[in-house]
């Protein structure tokens, strides 16, 4: 009986296309949606996954995400730097500065400020020396941090720092290496553009030393936000940051507990993710109601000659397994459809930028919700089929 | 109505009819059959205390107006629908202390059905539809296919075995699905208005098919038809009216 049930659903090419389609689209929906979501949480912790090397994050008790922070006393460094198994601790700054550009222009960065000594925290940005380069006065090396078309300064001479005010609207070129911003009054150029790993929520970056972050954002008592840590080699990442804990009363974890408490945090607090969980369940409520009802007519179509089969002796089971089997095989089917075509075109969705990361459960969710749904549907269908007298395969039509 | 059919067959007494009958075998044995439709309010008593004895190997046609009960008689009698009072003994099983999924098993291996708008199976192949009797009750599919291919050969369409319903013509349609009624050489076959979708000559084809091959397998067949040109072919004939069987005769060749 599998293969005729097999048969009768693959009968109709328009009937099952539409079906195979419908499945497709919600498990591509679904997926699609949970692989940006992922994508999106994933930025949100891009500032630990731009550190590698810093196997422990110290940080405020008070602090739970790399996007809310309160500094630490210039003392935390010591305190951290004491503490046997720790091989190197550096300090990173993180703060917002409103930068006015050549022609008048203002924009808000993210300002991050790195150990002057050995850069710990600045980006690559494909020239080996760049990164040095921050050693110059004033330097700074701006990121798009996912944002686009926010790094633009004028083309011509005649916009830059004009005496008639701002020349806004005019021809504008992408940053480069030598132009120059004012930044609380204080000049800083640009000694390099990086393309870091973009930020959840899309913001410019401004990456510069501790010295020139302290020049630009004069007044604070307390600059540290995080201490970047790397332990010897005989000490766990989750030991040494119960005795950084223990020792110093700061909060000290490991970047992969820092990284989860990050995306925790957002889906608590962020009213952005709210939406997107919102949009998203809404989503797969669209997709769901469509292979459901879909799945439904289909049994609900075929119901005549489910009344042959019964007139002819099969029994409930047979016809049980047999709409659950059409079922089954529609999701596989259009899972499959919907969930390759969601990792080709998420392929070119990340290489273009957009939040997308297809991590594991994304597509077990996208093929689990449509499972669900199509039994569900199944379960709904085969009512009719097993409560339809027999008696119907008389009438004429 | 009732003055056309009796231009095609004499009726003899009902109580007659059995006696001269009382040596063969009872195939089907109905005493006050009663059954009532609820819809809404309204009750529609379909079937009012129906008398009929079927015998084993005879062709009995099942005549009679619009809504005057033939349906729902054959349903009640294949075990395809309840009844509400009365005995019903289908080849020795009595239906009203049958469970649903003993019904439906004996359904399966008893009797065929022959539909007035065939009910093949769209998707299925000639032979595959012939073939399903056997695959519901998981028949070896070699031997289900080898039985199917017979039948089809039986019916003269053992060209036709992998043609689609949609591709044969509705006699051709019809006489797949006499094949699929007889594969799993039932005892009853039930023939719902088998030539009324037909025109005259498929129709005499139809029904010198199904003459033959009750003779030929020993079935017992009961054909509801309104198509009185097809009553030369029965060997009783019994006619309903207001959910009773009124008469039962046989044809007379004569006047036919």
């Amino acid at each position: 009986m599998f293969e005729v049930a097999v048969k009768m659903l693959m009968h109709d090419r328009t009937k099952y296309l539409g079906l195979f389609t419908g499945i497709g689209f919600t498990a591509f929906l679904v997926t699609f949606a949970m692989a940006y979501f992922a994508g999106f949480m994933t930025r949100g912790f891009s500032l630990v996954s731009e550190n590698p090397s810093a196997t422990v994050w110290v940080m405020d008790p008070a602090v739970h995400s790399t996007e809310a922070t309160i500094n630490m006393s210039d003392a935390s460094l010591g305190l951290v730097r004491s503490v046997k198994g720790v091989s190197y601790a550096v300090p990173l700054y993180l703060g917002d500065a409103t930068a006015r550009f050549p022609n008048g222009h203002f924009q808000s960065f993210q300002m991050i400020g790195v150990d002057d000594a050995i850069l710990s925290g600045a980006p690559k940005t494909g020239n080996a020396l760049s990164a040095a380069l921050l050693h110059m006065p004033d330097s700074v090396i701006v990121d798009g941090g996912g944002s686009s078309g926010k790094l633009q300064t004028p083309i011509h001479t005649k916009d830059m720092w004009p005496y008639d005010g701002a020349h806004l609207g005019v021809p504008t070129r992408k940053l480069q290496y030598g132009d120059t911003l004012i930044i609380n009054d204080k000049r800083v150029v640009v000694r390099g553009v990086s393309s870091t790993i973009p930020r959840f929520p899309p913001r410019p970056l401004m990456y510069t030393t501790q010295s020139n972050f302290k020049r630009l954002n004069p007044g604070e008592n307390r600059y540290i936000t995080f201490i970047m840590v790397k332990g010897g080699k005989n000490i766990s990442a989750s030991r040494l940051a119960q005795n950084i804990t223990r020792q110093t009363g700061l909060k000290a974890i490991t970047s992969d507990a820092f990284k989860k408490e990050t995306v925790k945090w957002f889906l608590i607090n962020s009213e952005d993710v709210g939406d997107m969980i919102n949009m998203v369940i809404l989503a797969m409520l669209v997709g769901f109601g469509v292979t459901g009802v879909m799945l439904y007519m289909f049994t609900y179509e075929n119901l005549r000659q489910y009344a042959v089969l019964k007139a002819m002796g099969a029994s409930k089971s047979q016809l049980v397994n047999m709409v659950f089997t059409q079922a089954f095989i529609g999701v596989i089917v259009g899972s499959g459809i919907g969930i390759g075509v969601c990792a080709l075109l998420g392929e070119s969705v990340a290489s273009a930028d957009f939040p997308f990361r297809m991590m594991w459960f994304a597509p077990v969710l996208g093929f689990l919700g449509v499972l669900i749904v199509s039994i569900t549907a199944a379960v709904i269908s085969v009512r009719p089929v097993l409560s339809m007298e027999p008696g119907i395969v008389f009438s004429q039509r | 109505m009732k003055n056309f059919l009796h231009l095609h067959f004499i009726f003899i007494d009902y109580d007659l009819s059995m006696a001269t009958n009382h040596r063969r075998n009872i195939a089907l044995h109905c005493t006050n059959i009663v059954k009532i439709f609820n819809s809404g309010e309204a009750e529609v008593k379909a079937l009012q205390g129906v008398n009929l004895d079927v015998y084993e190997g005879e062709l009995l046609m099942l005549v009679g107006p619009s809504g005057c009960g033939k349906t729902t008689f054959v349903s009640v009698v294949t075990a395809l629908l309840g009844f509400d009072s009365g005995t019903c003994i289908t080849l020795d099983h009595n239906l009203a202390t049958m469970s649903d999924e003993a019904k439906t098993a004996f359904r399966g291996k008893e009797i065929g059905f022959v539909f007035q708008a065939f009910n093949l199976i769209p998707a299925l192949s000639a032979a595959e539809n012939v073939a399903l009797p056997l695959t519901i009750f998981g028949t070896n599919k070699t031997m289900a296919f080898s039985h199917s291919k017979e039948m089809l050969k039986a019916v003269g369409l053992e060209q036709k075995e992998h043609f689609l319903p949609g591709k044969l013509s509705g006699g051709q349609q019809q006489r797949v699905a006499i094949a699929r009624a007889l594969v799993h050489q039932p005892k009853l076959v039930i023939c719902d208005e088998p030539t009324s979708s037909l025109d005259h000559k498929s129709g005499q084809v139809v029904m010198e098919l199904l003459k033959k091959l009750t003779k030929e397998h020993a079935v017992t067949m009961i054909v509801v038809t309104h198509d009185s040109r097809v009553y030369q072919y029965a060997d009783r004939i019994a006619e309903m009216e207001d959910g009773k069987i009124i008469r039962v005769g046989k044809t007379d060749e004569k006047i036919l």
